[in-house]
């Protein structure tokens, strides 16, 4: 065998490697790290779906809570289906930490009505913002609905993580927060 | 586990190409377009912000739009996004690092492809050059080859 | 039920005879028994019927919505009008797959027709059978479309909606498996040259399958452009997306394998290469189906994964380690003797391969360059479409220049009378750079210009010198002795035709891509909008019901253009409305509308998506040339005298 079938048997060796890497791995790689973590959270000040309004205000200003307490902001959808696994969830969390921890819902790009019977739906306890543009969810570097960021007592923005989320893995990015 | 997400992410866009609440989108220069066509929609995978039609592209085309009347410069827009999105929201690979080795893969491709186009014209010129000597496996193979033929041509 | 039933014994018979086929080759190689060829042939025949039927068995199923059929129960839907049903076969996986096996037995057994050479046809015929059976298999046993439901549902959620949008979308798919299986045969002959050793012959035997090939990969990449620009709805035709870089790469090998396949067919020269480059065109396509459906790289159109990537993977291993492993063994014997000049036809169509080989480089790397990185450090990149525009375009220009210098040169050695006529297409280029960049067109755009003035005078030279010249001397008519040149040599006219539809779809990308406009405003109904010097006027607003999507539909005029009609479709199976956008071509720009959103309380309203872009009625007209130039190649030199095989044979 000379050097030069060496060669071409290498680089179809390594394109083979590549190729079964990329199929045994391309639903880890199918989830995108934050470009956030570590940084300051973005603020922002959005009106709050009907439910909310009595006892939180018309709107909800979340630099009244960044670097006070830990955060966990949750984005959705009505028009996701997803969204309809873990919002129970969710909800679930916020009544077992809603001492130590501020959780915030984002309803992304939605119809108001529909947010509002959503919210309705599952009872849910925490208060939502109603964000029609998707305004928040770019500043979050959001890339699709669901998504839950976690956010430090200083501040800043620990973790996200894309699609619903379920207890075990929502209860460890809290305990991370919590420390 | 995450199989689903690439199938979520291609339906979970039932708003595009309407707005919330019946309000019209705004009026977009052609610079919008320019901007967006740089920047790759994070819910589609092969499409532009330009050419997506998903929520969150038309949301990147108006912030565009809302910046740009700002009076921001491109650079600074585009800046916006990669904040947010980190470079992987740029279709333009970075010119730098690792990111070089697809830039320079024309020049790459060419040398390569080229030496050896050159290699192998030129030992075939010196072996037109030097004709006169035939190997001894090649008449060997010739002698074989002829054995053969004889052997097997009554057959058909 | 029974179309089920018809179709996996069809398939178990195309099996079945393809293993036999492959046998009777074997057997024909060892025993050198042309009885066995024979029988390779007719089992090539009935194995192409078997698949065939199958196909019917599955349409079967399709038109008369039997939903007890899985692949019927996941991709069709009953209120579909007929023709989406049909082309639903090839709408996902496990039908494009049984359409591909179809073909590639078809392919196998017209190709073992025309097999007369006694040395090569088993083992090409053999290579082809197993290349047939890996489709077979996969269809039978692996992604089988025919499984009997037990439970079957009342209807089904239908196909993609964008395949319902435009018929294109049927016809595409047709002809890039059409094409891909082309490069097949080339492919088998290959191996077959360097398993017999007779390493000179097999490209001209496989010259027509090539360009018949390499015909209807280059429709099917036009179709898809095409199919982008009319219902994509962004105004694109091209956006270097991985599924159509998937299908560009076999093109650019298959076209750079044309040219220097033509340089060993007249002086016998870079043998190697050419065992090399068909063996690397076979496999991208074959790579092209592993990128697009092993879901590796993700794309707007990548189907959801399954079992096919690593056995799609194995495929391209195999191709390419038989096909280099083959190549390694007989390199030494395959030795070139000749030398070339570089300012020479085969020189310069030297060139030309090494750019386009250069181009697939490009294109291969930057598809592949974020999953690379991300091995390699993690890190996530995006490679798109600014990225290859950049770097295609002085790849581009390379091209172009070779083009119009190649042809006019002539073999071995470039004599001094026609450096005259290379003097003028300089001049040419000087000229419509200078013309373009005082008219105000960018730099780029202005090269182009010239680059093609450069390249009209070349291809006019070729055209009609030799009949100028002639009738000169003969003191003929031109007109007659181009004719009859034509007529003569319709093959050299053919090439000439097909660079032509090239260099008028190079002047047309330059164009679109460099002055494209493209607005958004929202219009209330009557209101008269100014835009690029036209009104823009929506009348109306409309719902249109259709038994399988409901649709809006604005009629707007354009000034001088008429009524156009973007709307918006929503099926039955999708959430998501899907924009047709409405196109208004004229000879210099497109009008190109889309409804991207409407007052839905009162109808009040409407917002529309402009897209004004230069030229691209050319692209499309660049696509009839090409196509008719092509013909023209493959158009039979003297009609063969019905019944007489001598002279179809000498024609070959």
């Amino acid at each position: 065998m000379n050097v030069r079938s060496l060669i071409g048997l290498l680089v179809v060796l390594a394109l083979g490697v590549l190729f079964w890497w990329g199929m045994q791995t391309k639903d880890q790689r199918s989830e995108l790290p934050t470009a956030l973590a570590g940084r300051q959270a973005p603020t922002f000040e959005m009106e709050l779906l009907d439910a909310y309004t009595g006892k939180w205000g018309q709107k909800l200003n979340l630099g009244d809570y960044l670097g006070k307490k830990p955060i966990v902001l949750n984005f959705w959808a009505s028009w996701c289906t997803v969204c309809y696994e873990e919002a129970s969830v969710v909800e679930a969390a916020w009544r077992r930490w809603g001492k130590q921890v501020m959780f915030v819902g984002v309803d992304t790009q939605d119809e108001r009505s529909k947010g509002n019977e959503f919210v309705a739906r599952f009872g849910l306890t925490f208060p939502n913002v109603y964000d029609p543009r998707g305004k928040i969810g770019i500043d979050y570097g959001m890339y699709g609905v669901p998504e839950t960021f976690v956010i430090s007592r200083a501040g800043k923005v620990v973790e996200r993580h894309a699609g619903a989320v379920d207890a075990p893995t929502l209860e460890k990015m809290i305990r991370e927060v919590l420390k | 586990m995450k199989r689903w997400l690439l199938v979520l992410l291609l339906l979970a866009v039932p708003v595009a190409a309407q707005t919330v609440g019946n309000q019209p989108p705004p009026d977009y220069s052609p610079k919008v377009f320019e901007i967006a066509k740089k920047l790759r929609c994070p819910v589609c995978r092969g499409e532009s912000a330009a050419e997506s039609n998903a929520g969150v592209t038309q949301e990147m085309r108006r912030q565009i739009a809302e910046m740009l009347k700002e009076g921001k410069s491109e650079d600074e827009i585009i800046q916006y996004f990669v904040d947010r999105y980190t470079n992987w929201i740029l279709y333009e690979p970075p010119k730098k690092g690792l990111g070089l080795v697809v830039w320079l893969a024309p020049v790459l491709g060419l040398l390569i492809f080229g030496l050896g186009f050159y290699a192998y014209t030129r030992a075939a010129a010196q072996r037109e050059a030097a004709m006169v000597d035939v190997d001894d496996a090649e008449i060997a193979r010739v002698e074989a080859e002829l054995e053969e033929r004889s052997r097997s041509g009554g057959k058909s | 039920m029974i179309p089920a039933a018809v179709g996996d014994v069809s398939l178990v018979v195309a099996v079945l005879f393809s293993l036999l086929g492959l046998l009777a080759a074997v057997a024909a190689w060892y025993s050198r028994d042309a009885r066995y060829i024979q029988m390779a042939k007719r089992a090539a025949l009935v194995s192409f019927l078997g698949t065939l039927a199958a196909f019917a068995a599955l349409e079967w199923a399709l038109l008369s919505d039997d939903f007890s059929v899985i692949y019927v129960a996941s991709n069709s839907t009953r209120a579909n009008p007929t023709w989406v049903k049909f082309a639903t076969l090839w709408a996902a996986l496990e039908g494009s797959i049984l359409l591909w096996a179809l073909f590639q037995t078809l392919y196998t057994w017209l190709a073992g027709r025309r097999m007369r050479d006694y040395w090569i046809s088993p083992v090409a015929l053999g290579t082809l059978f197993v290349i047939q059976l890996f489709f077979l298999v996969n269809v039978l046993f692996v992604i089988n479309p025919f499984i009997v439901l037990p439970h079957p549902p009342s209807d089904g959620p239908g196909p993609n909606p964008l395949l319902q949008n435009h018929w294109m979308m049927a016809v595409h798919p047709i002809l890039m498996y059409l094409g891909f299986v082309g490069l097949s045969v080339p492919f088998a002959y290959a191996i077959a040259a360097m398993w017999t050793r007779r390493y000179q012959t097999w490209v001209t035997e496989t010259k027509w399958w090539l360009i018949i090939a390499w015909g209807f990969l280059t429709a099917a990449i036009y179709a898809g452009g095409w199919w982008s620009y009319e219902v994509l709805g962004w105004g694109g035709y091209w956006g270097w997306d991985p599924v159509e870089n998937a299908s560009f790469i076999p093109w650019l090998l298959a076209t750079a394998f044309l040219h220097t396949a033509m340089v060993q067919e007249r002086r016998g020269l870079f043998r190697t290469w050419n065992f090399a480059l068909v063996t690397l065109a076979f496999a991208a396509t074959v790579f092209g189906t592993f990128l697009t459906r092993s879901g590796v790289i993700e794309s707007v159109h990548a189907f959801a994964g399954g079992p096919v990537g690593p056995i799609f993977l194995s495929f391209l291993l195999v191709i390419l380690a038989v096909g280099f492993g083959l190549l390694g063994r007989v390199s030494s014997e395959v030795r070139d003797v000749g030398a070339v000049q570089p300012l020479s036809r085969e020189g310069l169509l030297l060139f030309g391969a090494l750019v386009l080989v250069t181009m697939a480089f490009v294109v291969i790397l930057g598809t592949l360059f974020p999953l690379l990185v991300e091995a390699f450090n993690g890190a996530k990149v995006s490679v798109g479409a600014p990225f290859f525009n950049q770097l295609f375009v002085p790849l581009g220009y390379l091209l172009l220049l070779l083009m119009g210098l190649g042809p006019v040169l002539p073999w071995r050695r470039a004599e001094p009378e026609t450096l005259r006529v290379v003097v003028w297409m300089a001049i040419a280029l000087v000229l419509g750079t200078a013309l373009g960049l005082v008219v105000g067109w960018t730099l780029w755009v202005s090269l182009t210009v010239g680059f093609v003035l450069f390249n009209l005078v070349a291809l006019g030279w070729l055209s009609f010198g030799p009949a100028l010249r002639r009738a000169r001397a003969t003191g003929a008519s031109p007109l007659k002795t181009f004719f009859s040149q034509f007529a003569h040599s319709h093959r050299r006219f053919g090439g000439y035709t097909v660079h032509l539809g090239v260099i008028v779809a190079a002047l047309a990308i330059s164009f679109s891509q460099s002055y494209r406009l493209d607005v958004q405003k929202t219009l209330d109904i009557g209101q008269k909008w100014n835009v690029v010097g036209r009104d823009i006027v929506v009348h109306k607003l409309r719902l249109v019901r259709e038994p399988y999507r409901d649709s809006v539909v604005a009629d707007v005029e354009v000034s001088g253009l008429g009524v156009a009609h973007p709307r918006l479709n929503y099926y039955r199976s999708s959430q998501t409305p899907f924009a047709s956008p409405a196109v208004t071509y004229t000879w210099l720009k497109d009008y190109y509308l889309v409804l991207q959103a409407f007052d839905q309380e009162k109808g009040s309203w409407v917002t529309l998506r402009l897209v004004v872009t230069p030229l691209v009625l050319w692209l499309w007209i660049s696509a009839g040339i090409i196509i008719f130039g092509t013909l023209l190649i493959l158009w039979p030199t003297a009609a063969p005298v019905a019944g007489s095989e001598v002279s179809r044979e000498a024609a070959i």
